[in-house]
């Protein structure tokens, strides 16, 4: 299901994923690109924490930091994100779709069973 | 289609499945627990089940293998059985290449021939849990997790 290679970068999506701070900064890029400082107001935190959680996200790829002097704006990178959604949307819909087959095994079994009752 | 599972996300580590089978209990566990069986259900449509090996008892292990239908993506899993009850079971599930273990604790309870399977999967902590959550695993489970829905779709 999961390459070795996609296992470790998942293993970094999942960590950096695990924290609501960064779960909202994340949502918040979502609406745009913006600087450590915009960042900063809406959490009630100083820069210096907002940049940790920042530099978390980046190295897990989910985002990009700009080039632009001072401003540095922080751009969501979304690709490692889908490759999670993916592979939890398997893992539910493997389930979803196994139980549907095992209801038809179910009904054969009930089946089998009434024949060797008739018998 | 709505979706015949349940899922809930109450306990802070764990979620929580329900799905209801029309058989009688000892057939659903039967089912659950006999490899010839396992191997007819537990790839869906989308995988085929190259081998199933079950140890059904306390300390037994269990792994099951599939090939992805097309693609022919190998992908495997499995676990220790740790309680082997006849209304509960609980063992631990644990998937190639990836990291973690989570506990599976299922209750099955039978009225009039119907029974309605428990699943809990608990994790290490919230947070492993969360992550699980966040990505989407139970859509639309909780408000928090919409800004992530969001999130994706607006990708």
């Amino acid at each position: 299901m999961v390459l070795e290679a996609d296992a470790e970068r998942l293993d970094a999506t999942f960590a950096a994923l695990a924290d609501p701070t960064r779960r909202a900064i994340l949502a918040r890029l979502a609406k745009g690109d913006v600087s450590v400082m915009e960042l900063a107001e809406p959490f009630a935190m100083t820069q210096p924490a907002i940049s940790k959680h920042l530099k978390v996200l980046e190295r897990a790829g989910l985002i990009t930091r700009g080039r632009d002097g001072q401003r540095r704006p922080c751009r969501l990178a979304a690709a490692p994100l889908r490759d999670v959604d993916r592979w939890i949307d398997r893992y539910r819909r493997f389930w979803e779709e196994s139980y549907d087959a095992l209801d038809e095994v179910l009904e054969e079994l009930k089946r089998s069973k009434r024949k060797e009752k008739r018998r | 289609m709505t979706s015949k599972l349940h899922v809930t996300t109450d306990v802070p580590n764990e979620i929580h499945m329900t799905r209801t089978f029309d058989a009688p209990r000892r057939l659903v566990i039967r089912a659950m627990t006999e490899p010839a069986l396992l191997k007819r259900w537990l790839g869906g449509k989308r995988a085929t089940v190259v081998s199933a090996e079950v140890d059904f008892r306390v300390g037994g292990r269990y792994r099951y293998e599939f090939e992805t239908v097309g693609k022919r993506e190998r992908f495997a899993f499995g676990g220790e059985f740790r309680e082997v009850g006849e209304d509960r079971i609980v063992h631990t599930e644990a998937f190639d290449g990836h990291p973690g273990e989570s506990l599976v604790i299922t209750t099955y309870t039978e009225r009039d021939g119907v029974t309605t399977m428990h699943h809990v999967i608990r994790f290490e902590s919230q947070a492993v849990r969360d992550m699980v959550l966040a990505t989407g695993m139970a859509n639309g489970a909780g408000e928090s997790y919409d800004v992530l829905e969001q999130l994706l779709a607006s990708q």
